[in-house]
């Protein structure tokens, strides 16, 4: 059976903080993020 | 800019297993289905991706007046770490000489600052009769003469009409009662949710368009959670839905979401209104309600304005500080704090915030054993003077 897949719409601090706590608890999910600009989880 | 990333897309995948793209813009959530449409904004070539569950985080967008001239080159919106970028670049190329800011809000006067100390002649441009609008007038007049003192010649009560623009590059800006030159321009009218792919999807919104939440950060639909800038948010003391952009609550939202995904259980029961500033020396910071609000909500306030001193009065660097404490007439139920002065300042409103999560009386504020010597405070600290200031009106 696949992997149970995490989609993240948002790569800064509030989708990349719910990635990040979703894999510290589940290391078997599968987690892809996607942000529209160049960069992730800056420092605003 | 490096020490401004918190984590690359390299650090995403390679340490926490987390495949983060960048330059992947979603264009359609299918929630029947459950998959997503996404576009590689490299080659604009498009795929389809497959979910169990769904975060969506998207952010805020920039308020763009739909005024004549608002597409020409020089005027930039400014809502990420890119954005600053390039105005950044814009500046060190271009060598603009003047500079006009639309919009007085906590981006302008950053921004106003920042361009001030860049060596340009800065303008600034506010609808409304005062800078910082989440600030009472009497304390935004503070904010005012502070920014005049730095040299931005200050337009307060002006509209934006719309822009002189040459072969599509701005020379001016327009006002309802003058123009003034521009080589470039910030907008800083505030931001609303980013919520238009959540909507067409057919998830939920609530207030100004923000997306509906509970507690968990789940959204009205089975397996989809929201959090940040897009998403509503409980206000602890007006009890009323809000929206508030804030970098603290969409990282707090998003550590609760990924939880509960995980499995866990966290919640995120609502905000105060907490926010903090600096333009220059002055430091600026306030929560809770402001007297607009508590009046819009019917109820009878006072206030509690001092002035003080941010350290011992006689000790080096001791300087001003102004709190107004607002309180509900009668019960003295703490409604509100705001704080300007030099720094030490702003960070004294967090014992306010933590008094309204308390849902404490300016009496239980008084009461609190807060920390005293000589570099840090008064022996009565500023805060508690204004708490005292509020009871005598109680």
């Amino acid at each position: 059976m696949a992997k149970e897949k995490l989609v993240v719409i948002g790569g800064d601090a509030a989708g990349m903080s719910a990635a990040s706590q979703a894999r510290r608890l589940r290391a078997d999910l599968a987690i892809t993020a996607f942000e529209k600009s160049p960069h992730t989880s800056y420092a605003a | 800019m490096k020490p401004l990333i918190a984590a690359t897309p390299e650090e995403f995948r390679e340490k926490r297993g987390i495949d983060a793209r960048v330059l992947h813009e979603v264009l359609e959530v299918d929630l029947k289905a459950r998959r997503v449409l996404v576009r590689r904004l490299d080659d604009s070539t498009e795929f389809r991706e497959a979910f169990d569950c769904l975060v969506i985080a998207t952010g805020a967008v920039p308020i763009v007046p739909n005024v004549p001239g608002a597409d020409a080159g020089g005027i930039y919106n400014l809502s990420s770490l890119e954005t600053g970028l390039t105005v950044r670049k814009a500046v060190d190329e271009e060598k603009p000489e003047t500079a006009v800011i639309v919009g007085g809000g906590y981006i302008g006067l950053e921004m106003a600052e920042a361009l001030v100390m860049r060596g340009l002649k800065v303008s600034l441009v506010e609808r409304a009769d005062q800078v910082m609008g989440t600030l009472d007038p009497d304390m935004g007049e503070l904010v005012s003469r502070a920014l005049i003192k730095i040299g931005v010649s200050l337009y307060r009560g002006e509209s934006l009409t719309g822009f002189e623009t040459d072969s599509g590059k701005v020379r001016a800006v327009v006002t309802d009662k003058r123009t003034i030159p521009a080589d470039i321009v910030i907008m800083g009218l505030g931001v609303r949710p980013n919520s238009a792919l959540a909507e067409k999807a057919g998830v939920p919104l609530g207030v100004r368009g923000s997306i509906k939440v509970n507690e968990r950060m789940q959204t009205a639909v089975e397996a989809v959670w929201a959090a940040g800038d897009c998403v509503e948010s409980f206000h602890h003391v007006s009890r009323r839905p809000v929206n508030i952009a804030l970098g603290t609550h969409a990282n707090k939202q998003g550590r609760v979401a990924g939880i509960n995904i995980g499995g866990g259980y966290a919640t995120f029961p609502g905000v105060v209104g907490t926010a903090a500033s600096k333009i220059c020396a002055l430091e600026v910071a306030r929560t809770g309600l402001q007297e607009r609000e508590i009046k819009e909500l019917g109820l009878e306030y006072v206030a509690g304005k001092i002035e003080s001193s941010t350290r011992a009065w006689y000790y080096p660097n001791a300087g001003r500080i102004t709190v107004k404490i607002l309180a509900e007439k009668g019960c003295g139920r703490l409604l509100g704090g705001q704080i300007v002065g030099i720094e030490g300042a702003a960070k004294r409103i967090d014992v306010i915030a933590a008094s309204l999560h308390a849902g404490f009386t300016v009496q239980d504020m008084i009461n609190l054993d807060l920390s005293y010597a000589p570099p840090f405070s008064p022996v009565w600290d500023p805060v508690l003077i204004a708490a005292r200031k509020a009871l005598e009106m109680i």
